[in-house]
């Protein structure tokens, strides 16, 4: 199998590569299960939190526990932007987004009650890798369109083109798929 | 379906109003979320924590609600953890498929453990934790996936058990939740 080295605040992986389309592979990042590296990244970027920031806002699911170990380190609060709507939300606002990577609809949905904890706040949106940043669009406009302002947003990796407007420890290729 | 009014849920020295929602008619249950809410993660997992068998080797968890809960159990015992996912990723190799029993016909769930993760399970004592056992289905498809992986499920920890018990594994969950 081929793997791809990371390092994040002295933790080092071996990020395995996977075929995700027909041309193209990625280094697959997988907080979920490693609680050192998230806690790791979360010490690298609680550092870099934009200092107006109010509350953190994050899709589900690979980034909740980054989402969560910051908001341990700093005090704000956080909240997850869910996929689907649940029968027990009050009053869902959904945004629908198209992955360029699946080409597949995707919907982001924040809860009412999550939506009273954004309005008129400074929000910076935490993720795990962005990419084509088609899942960040989608969550900007989400969280505009309720009242909220993205002051800015942190991420472990970003990955293909290089960007400037993600806060990011690192930086991940992207790959030919294997033979 | 309609918010009729809060009820309190109390965890250790954290207590939180929590809607109550009526799921089918006549009968309401509290929602607990431990998304958002740091503070009664923390709490449910150093309550948890104790109950955690010395030998675990692993946790074994399912997406969402449950995620924070595990990793802070992680991180308190210095230990691995697995998420089993609800859908199916790009990425998963020869993944194991597990349908969740459900006593609703015509609903069902899906549970997907990519191999890569399977592999971590394999000859490991594991622990399964979750945050509200009702039915009881997801904690079956979790024992069944550690099963099919190879590995051997010595503990099911809940935060809360919602009504009465009605399956056999033995989940061990620190309170009960009402069905009013």
């Amino acid at each position: 199998m081929r793997t791809y080295p990371v390092e994040i605040a002295g933790v080092q992986r071996e990020l395995p590569i996977v075929k995700v389309g027909d041309q193209v592979a990625v280094a697959l990042l997988n907080l979920l299960g490693d609680s050192e590296l998230t806690e790791a990244a979360a010490r690298a970027l609680s550092e870099r939190i934009p200092e107006q920031a109010e509350v953190l806002v994050t899709p589900e699911v690979k980034a909740v526990p980054l989402a969560h170990a910051l908001s341990v380190r700093t005090g704000l609060p956080y909240v997850v932007a869910r996929k689907t709507v649940k029968p027990y939300m009050v009053r869902p606002v959904t945004r629908e987004v198209v992955s360029i990577t699946t080409g597949k609809p995707q919907l982001l949905v924040l809860d009412g009650a999550d939506v009273e904890r954004i309005r008129g706040k400074h929000v910076v949106i935490v993720d795990d890798v962005v990419s084509t940043g088609s899942t960040l669009k989608g969550l900007k406009e989400l969280i505009e369109s309720v009242g909220g302002k993205v002051v800015g947003v942190l991420a472990v990796f970003t990955e293909g083109a290089p960007r400037d407007d993600v806060i990011a420890i690192g930086h991940l290729p992207l790959f030919e798929p294997e033979g | 379906m309609t918010i009729m009014e809060t009820y309190p849920i109390t965890v250790g020295n954290v207590t939180r109003h929590v809607p109550l929602v009526e799921t089918l008619p006549g009968m309401r249950i509290p929602l607990v979320e431990f998304l958002g809410d740091v503070e009664l993660v923390r709490e449910a997992a150093r309550l948890l924590e104790p109950h955690l068998p010395e030998e675990t080797e692993v946790l074994l968890t399912t997406e969402c609600s449950p995620v924070t809960l595990t990793h802070t159990l992680a991180e308190l015992r210095d230990l691995p953890y697995v998420v089993a996912r609800r859908r199916r990723r790009a990425y998963m190799e020869d993944p194991l498929i597990q349908e969740v029993p459900s006593l609703t016909l015509g609903s069902s769930d899906t549970l997907w453990l990519d191999r890569r993760w399977a592999e971590r399970i394999m000859n490991r004592k594991v622990a399964i934790v979750t945050d509200v056992v009702s039915t009881g289905g997801t904690i079956k498809a979790l024992d069944r996936l550690t099963y099919r992986a190879g590995g051997h499920v010595i503990a099911r920890l809940s935060v809360f058990q919602q009504g009465q018990r009605e399956f056999n594994g033995e989940a061990f969950a620190l309170y009960n939740l009402p069905i009013l």
